[in-house]
């Protein structure tokens, strides 16, 4: 007891010193103005709305669906990065490297498997979340718009799998990619350019590996950050989550 | 009309532009302009000029290697040399449903693509499955040196046929 | 200056001396969604508590079955050597068994693109905002267009012998004439059923098709996209 008493005592102390206030203005959450400010004054939480309806924040109301599609991004950039350590977007390195991360590098295997396991969930996720959201009506008025930057959610998800499935430089992942490259060429007119912009070339070879890899690990990241920052906005504005009424 | 002293109404009169929608108009243009540029600017940058691509004319060696009515499947370059007693020709192994390589299958006379099921007769021509199209004719032909030649970048009609 | 009061009956339309907020509502158009009232919290520290505990139980899950379900590799990729069957990832398996049965331009591109654009135009059409259970008026011109609709969606997949898409479309389409026909000693489901708007049925053919194809493409597919009993 004495020692919890004295570490709340240096703590707040800490507090005081004009090095932390001029790092943390608002000091702690115990006001309702305070707690409004942890999330308006926030640099990271402000698109989120400083209040809540009660009844949104049930399990049964979302099944936290959206949330969890937007933890497993989280969960992705992380071990992506991470993975991104010990891999080289070459031929044949990549393959090699699949083979370090597995056997060699320490816990290799496991960050692999997490990345892949949640690149599935998440796929999973976000046509559970768009599902939930249409049956429980969240695309009605005034929330029209938001549902159209989820659509563009769901295409970016999907070809952010698509692009990382090619890395690993198996016969899974070529023979997949081939086969889905070959379908964007029957796209009248502009079918064969966009596959050989895809592919920087007529094959899948070491310029399509390269591509894939800028595509997975950057552009499409930054269109998902950018889409998720608006999508989040989009339901602060738009008056806050939709709840079916009989899931009070 | 103009010149009339009691015309009924006041001729057309074209609204002069004012000098902020005028400069508006030429901003936007240059911006458009720049827009444009700076896109097809990027699309010639990332369409490569050199590929780094196996080369697609390669030798066949000689006609004797292949013995009449005989598929041989060359691996390295996806190409099968076809002999019947009429002649010879090059037959894209590329199914042409979704890009798979198809396997010769000497039992059934057919040549079958493994992924969805379609299947060619040697000439190329499509006997079952969803390929949309026979399998290309490759152009062959003998060199100097009497070794067969292939381009596969040079697609021939299904009756030319090599005579040797 | 003073007047003798008179009093008029009726409404100012002076928004500034009179506040009076009347909304007039034009027939057949969409209304936005009435705001919700009911008891708030604050986001700090209610909401970012729970979606804390929901990170961490997500992430103890996930873990946990890293730590045992391995990622597949197989040998290194080769392009004279095609898989035999060749597979896409599972999501786009039910794709891949459309392909079976369509021209890629039909299954790989058109059907996908009207796809995404059907979802895109969801919300901008009243008939989805309105929320009217589909046989609400019984009405016998809707019944002809629904069952002209299922018929020529029949004959079209009929005719490229995609059953795989015409079974949960025959179940569905059934099940969606339940309500019109038997409305005596309605269960609970069939009550369910009567009061499903028109949208709630095609999304719900959307996901019967999608979750069919996708599961026949994953488990019932072998060499050659041949037909395979998943247990043998």
């Amino acid at each position: 007891m004495a020692t919890t008493a004295w570490t709340h005592e240096r703590l707040e102390q800490l507090r005081q010193t004009r090095v932390w206030r001029s790092i943390f203005r608002r000091g702690p959450a115990r006001t309702n103005r305070t707690r409004s400010l942890a999330v308006f004054g926030n640099l990271a939480l402000h698109v989120m709305p400083v209040k809540v309806r009660e009844k949104s924040l049930s399990v049964r109301a979302t099944y936290y669906l959206g949330s969890i599609s937007f933890f497993l991004f989280v969960v992705l950039t992380v071990t992506g990065i991470l993975l991104m350590f010990y891999y080289h977007p070459a031929v044949p390195d990549a393959y090699r490297d699949m083979k370090d991360l597995i056997y060699v590098v320490s816990n290799g295997v496991f960050l692999r498997n997490l990345h892949r396991l949640a690149a599935q969930a998440m796929v999973v996720a976000v046509f559970w979340h768009m599902f939930h959201v249409f049956y429980r009506g969240g695309y009605k008025p005034p929330h029209e718009f938001n549902w159209v930057i989820g659509v563009g959610l769901l295409l970016v998800t999907l070809f952010l799998s698509y692009t990382g499935y090619l890395l690993p430089w198996d016969q899974l992942a070529f023979w997949a990619i081939t086969v889905g490259t070959n379908i964007i060429s029957y796209v009248p007119v502009l079918g064969r350019p966009i596959r050989f912009l895809l592919l920087g070339g007529h094959i899948i070879g070491q310029n399509a590996l390269l591509r894939f890899y800028v595509l997975h690990c950057v552009i499409l990241p930054l269109a998902a950050v950018g889409l998720i920052a608006w999508h989040f906005w989009r339901i602060q504005k738009d008056g806050g989550l939709t709840v079916r009424d009989d899931h009070e | 009309m103009p010149g009339e002293p009691n015309a009924p109404g006041k001729p057309e009169e074209k609204t002069p532009v004012s000098r902020r929608d005028f400069l508006n108009e030429i901003a936007g243009g240059a911006l458009a302009i720049a827009g444009i540029g700076a896109a097809v600017v990027t699309v010639n940058y990332s369409s490569p000029n050199v590929l780094f691509e196996p080369p697609t004319t390669f030798r066949a060696g000689s006609p004797d290697d292949f013995p009449v009515n005989s598929v041989t499947y060359l691996q390295d370059q996806q190409v099968y040399i076809v002999r019947t007693d009429k002649g010879m020709w090059a037959l894209s192994a590329v199914c042409t449903h979704l890009g798979c390589i198809t396997q010769w299958k000497p039992e059934s006379d057919q040549i079958a693509c493994p992924c969805h099921g379609s299947k060619f007769q040697r000439a190329g021509n499509v006997e079952a499955g969803p390929a949309p199209r026979p399998l290309p004719h490759f152009s062959l032909v003998l060199g100097e040196d009497g070794a067969l030649v292939v381009d596969k970048l040079e697609v021939v009609k299904e009756t030319e046929i090599l005579k040797v | 200056m003073s007047e003798k009061n008179t009093y008029e009956v009726g409404i100012s339309s002076d928004a500034l001396k009179q506040p009076r907020r009347v909304v007039f509502i034009t027939r057949n158009t969409s209304a936005k969604v009435k705001e919700e009232t009911g008891p708030q919290l604050m986001s700090f520290p209610h909401v970012i508590l729970r979606e804390t505990i929901a990170f961490q139980i997500l992430t103890i899950v996930l873990v946990g079955l890293a730590l045992f379900w391995d990622a597949p590799l197989e040998q290194l990729a080769n392009p004279l050597l095609t898989p035999n069957p060749a597979k896409a990832p599972w999501y786009f398996l039910g794709l891949q068994e459309l392909l079976h049965y369509f021209p890629p331009l039909v299954a790989g591109v058109l059907l996908p693109t009207l796809v995404v654009l059907g979802l895109v135009v969801i919300p901008y059409f009243d008939v989805n905002i309105e929320g009217e259970p589909l046989w609400a008026h019984r009405s016998p011109r809707r019944l002809q267009i629904y069952i002209g609709v299922f018929a020529v969606l029949f004959v079209f997949l009929a005719l490229y012998d995609a059953w795989t898409v015409l079974v949960p479309t025959a179940v569905v389409g059934a099940l969606g004439l339940v309500p019109y026909f038997h409305t005596t000693n309605t269960s609970r489901f069939q009550k369910f059923l009567g009061s499903r708007p028109l949208p709630w049925w095609v999304m719900t053919w959307f996901i019967a098709v999608a979750l069919t194809l996708t599961v026949v493409g994953t488990f019932f597919r072998g060499p050659g996209w041949s037909w395979v009993w998943p247990w043998s």
